[in-house]
């Protein structure tokens, strides 16, 4: 099936890199009337795929409170997948994503209580007066009896360089949908290679990397007498029960993605105090040289970008965005790349488990268009404290949350098993829980191995929530709707 | 030498709530394992053991109470074990399941009589860690973390320009040193020569057989394939979306340590050419997992203890599994790695997403798999690990420094046996 470009909200497409300055409004439901107007009129605002805006973008999610609350009935809320329809704060999915002490969602800022957060609207801007002059208009129209209020406005403002707050460079390496061959190009270009993934890991209802359409919400025909939405066209064969052909039914998820929202805050200083202690020479005195070393197998790449499987001694210039490397046959022990670092946890590529190409093919199943931008200052000095909040909006697309964001959160990052290591997390990302591993990292050697001790979470969970980007029809469906139930 | 096996009751339905409420009881008890009447831990021998209750959603059957038990050894010395420690909690358990005649904790004969009457071994099965016992297998994540440790004690310049071979002659002396690490020195051997060569016998016997009969057997073997893509063509697919409390009460319970477990019975395809088709490939499965004495089946290296087993003459098929990882993952490598062998069986129960020549497509529908396999899945009510925080890998690689340890070993072979830190 061809990409239906027009109807596919933009941000799964595009980071929207021409449009440095962001801003995200996290909205609330009052009145559920006024709100489904507000949809239906920015339904016809929202920057698809196809339409590439030079000065600004939106983009909008709803939550499954939202959904609720914009008056969608009970049977088509109860096709949303489960994952979806907990959200993150709750207990099952906490445990899973490994939510815990600081990061569990009792001591959130915000998304504690899923029904407090409806909407998500990402605004995206050229520079920050564009941004400003957007945001102006937007919360204006929301002022004007939206029957929406602002409950945060998450400000990710300007970002300087592709460098996340750490010091590292981010974002390099991201998965290419099928059928986009201007993305695959320029991510060749850019990197010197491309996973080209099947369009149904990131959009519902096309065919996924089993090769099946990845399955969506469904609407009875009853439900949509206006006939916003498109045919359910998934075979019988693949349905649910309950769903078969001869019932009239219409396609809410066609189109359609989940995105995924934490807003994860970074405690630089005490990164870099942490490996800073723990490269000090006999002398006890610090060692910038080291410093950075050990930082770079922590993440798997130096400051630059260069990836330690291609340079493991020192930074490299030229190699900033650098992909095109595996594991399984440059670095099998992980002595360049240590098999618990972050990169290697995020996309272990050839490296799970013995055949590199069974590796490549289960991996794709489990990969995120990341679109995840700083907040906050950088830090002035990266080993003193400044007490300022800074961090990452990360916010990543998938179709599928729980075999895509939280099995790379479980299964990979937070694995205390993961390749064979035993009591050790993602040593950047992870949760280091002293309840459920051992605070170390190995970093692989030869002869021998060296093991960091005592680590500490460097990042902590402040919120978070997990939304539905439905197709324009979906946003125009939901705005059509008659009245709560 | 271990043994798998399951005792498999009928539940009174009258005392099914007081059942659950018991078990729950034992599952709950810190320390786990060592709830006083049913203290599992103090067994030895038993590497992994569970109770589940499975109702039957279609009402045909009694609720069943399947205890299954993964030990060392044989199955006499084993009963005795459970008895001697366990007596008062089977009583208790076996109380709500009918044809059940002990008079109380002390008639042991009648409990022992009791569970031997209702053994159920697997037709197909497959142990990761084979030929190690519970007690080797503790021992060995203890001489490792003690090594780990000692290589930790030296300051992180400390050997920074020592050779390997002298690396090794370190750890050797430290062993050495310990008398608790006395019996590491004693090479075992994890499987007997005969152990290893007969399933491979087995095997390559049935592989030439079926070659030099393929003659003879194609004319059935094409009648059978057209039977079987007339039934395939037919067969009902009807999943519903997992429901949310079951995959709650399912999910909740999982994921507190390293390891999971997973237990699930089906209903069998109606009919003679299913039960006889899923009989042989369980049968054919078992020659396979015989020959995987490597920590692996079918690319699965996470697999413990599996057990497949025809019950109710073949109509229901039982699953019990203790694995590494979530369910998600575990669900996912059996699709990446292990669809046909997966397909193969569970095409042949009700509801299994639709398939071609009997292993085909199936579990490539991964959604609607998944949805398949919570809804036949059953909660845990009991559930014990000797060594919950191991993995199959973990355990191999610990064994491995063990038989490596001391023993000539060349500069190469020395380098790599250091990785394994």
């Amino acid at each position: 099936m061809k990409l239906q470009r027009t109807d596919i909200q933009g941000v799964i497409f595009s980071a929207y890199s021409h449009l440095p300055c962001a801003a995200y409004l996290l909205l609330h439901i009052e009145d559920a009337a006024a709100a489904r107007r507000w949809v239906t009129g920015i339904a016809g605002e929202i920057t698809t795929a196809e339409s590439k805006q030079e000065n600004f973008s939106i983009n909008l999610g709803l939550t499954y409170c939202g959904l609720a609350r914009l008056g969608l009935n009970q049977a088509t809320l109860k096709s949303f997948p489960i994952a979806f329809r907990e959200g993150p704060a709750s207990a099952n999915r906490s445990r899973i994503l490994g939510d815990t002490n600081e990061s569990a969602p009792s001591s959130w800022d915000w998304g504690r209580d899923p029904d407090s957060i409806h909407l998500l609207l990402l605004v995206y801007g050229a520079n920050e007066n564009a941004l400003d002059a957007e945001l102006k208009k937007r919360k204006a129209e929301l002022m004007r009896s939206s029957g929406l209020t602002v409950v945060r406005d998450l400000s990710a403002g300007r970002q300087p360089d592709n460098k996340e707050h750490f010091g590292f460079a981010d974002g390099i390496g991201q998965p290419v949908i099928e059928g986009n061959e201007r993305h695959e190009r320029k991510q060749f270009n850019r990197t010197h290679h491309a996973t080209v993934v099947k369009a149904g890991e990131f959009i519902l209802g096309y065919i996924n990397e089993y090769g099946i359409p990845t399955l969506g919400p469904i609407v009875h025909a009853a439900d949509d007498p206006a006939g916003v939405l498109p045919a359910y066209k998934v075979p019988d064969d693949l349905r649910f029960s309950g769903q078969s052909a001869d019932k009239d039914l219409r396609d809410l998820g066609l189109n359609g993605s989940y995105l995924v929202f934490r807003q994860l805050a970074q405690n630089v200083a005490d990164f870099w105090q942490f490996l800073d202690a723990s490269t000090r020479d006999q002398k006890n005195q610090s060692d910038p040289a080291a410093r950075e070393w050990l930082g770079a197998k922590f993440v798997g790449r130096w400051p630059s970008g260069a990836p330690l499987v291609l340079s493991p001694d020192q930074d490299k210039p030229g190699y900033e965005n650098e992909n095109n490397f595996g594991f399984a046959e440059t670095d099998r022990q992980g002595f360049g790349c240590p098999v618990g670092s972050h990169i290697r946890r995020c996309n272990p590529r050839d490296s799970r488990g013995d055949d590199p190409k069974e590796s490549l093919r289960a991996v794709r199943r489990h990969r995120l268009m990341r679109r995840g931008r700083s907040y906050g200052e950088r830090i002035g000095n990266k080993l003193v404290a400044d007490n300022a909040e800074r961090g990452l909006h990360f916010i990543c697309i998938n179709a599928d949350i729980e075999r895509q964001f939280e099995f790379v959160q479980q299964t990979w990052i937070n694995n205390t098993v993961f390749g064979g290591l035993s009591g050790e997390t993602d040593p950047l990302a992870g949760n280091q829980d002293p309840g459920a591993c051992t605070g170390m990292m190995t970093v692989p050697g030869d002869p021998l191995r060296s093991r960091i001790s005592n680590l500490r979470s460097f990042v902590t969970v402040r919120g978070g929530a997990y939304f539905f980007l439905p197709g324009i029809r979906g946003l125009r469906y939901l705005g059509s709707l008659l009245s709560s139930p | 030498m271990q043994t798998i096996l399951t005792f498999v009751a009928r539940v009174d339905p009258a005392k099914l709530a007081s059942l659950e409420r018991f078990l729950e009881k034992i599952q709950n008890f810190k320390p786990p394992g060592q709830h006083p009447d049913l203290p599992l831990a103090n067994l030895k021998k038993l590497h992994f053991g569970s109770l589940v209750i499975f109702k039957d959603p279609a009402a045909k059957y009694d609720p069943y109470l399947v205890f299954e038990n993964n030990f060392d050894g044989q199955l006499d010395e084993h009963l005795d074990a459970l008895l001697e420690h366990g007596a008062a909690g089977l009583h208790q358990i076996y109380d709500h399941c009918f044809d059940y005649g002990a008079t109380g904790p002390q008639d042991r004969a009648a409990i022992a009589a009791f569970l031997r009457a209702h053994v159920v071994r697997p037709h197909a099965y497959h142990i990761g860690n084979a030929g190690r016992s519970v007690e080797r297998i503790q021992q060995e994540a203890e001489l490792l973390d003690e090594i780990e440790r000692f290589l930790d004690s030296t300051p992180r310049h400390g050997f920074e320009n020592t050779s390997p071979v002298s690396l090794r002659a370190k750890v050797q002396q430290f062993a050495e040193d310990n008398p608790a690490l006395a019996w590491a020195g004693h090479t075992q051997s994890r499987l007997t020569f005969a152990e290893r060569f007969v399933p491979w016998v087995k095997l390559i016997s049935v592989g030439l057989i079926a070659l030099l009969a393929l003659p003879l057997l194609l004319p059935f073997l094409i009648i059978y394939v057209v039977v079987l893509r007339r039934l395939e063509k037919k067969d009902r697919t009807d999943i519903p979306p997992p429901g949310d409390e079951q995959v709650q009460q399912l999910a909740g319970s999982e994921d507190h340590v390293v390891q999971n477990h997973m237990a699930s019975l089906c209903y069998v395809k109606p009919g003679k050419f299913r039960r006889a088709t899923l009989r042989a490939v369980l049968w054919l499965a078992n020659l396979v997992a015989r020959v995987s004495y490597h920590g692996k089946l079918s690319g699965l290296d996470s697999l413990h203890f599996a057990h497949w087993v025809l019950i109710d003459h073949g109509r229901r098929l039982l699953f019990l599994t203790n694995y590494d990882g979530s369910w998600e993952n575990y669900l996912d490598d059996f699709v990446d790695k292990a669809s046909l062998g997966l397909t193969g069986i569970w095409s042949n129960t009700m509801d299994f997403p639709r398939t071609r020549f009997l292993v085909c497509g199936g579990a490539r529908d991964a959604t609607r798999f998944k949805a398949i396999a919570r809804q036949t899945q059953a909660y845990t009510n009991v559930w014990y690990s000797a060594y919950p925080n191991l993995t199959v890998k973990a355990i191999d690689n610990n064994s491995a420094v063990r038989e490596e340890l001391f023993g000539s070993l060349d500069e190469e072979a020395t380098r790599r046996w250091l990785w394994r830190f």
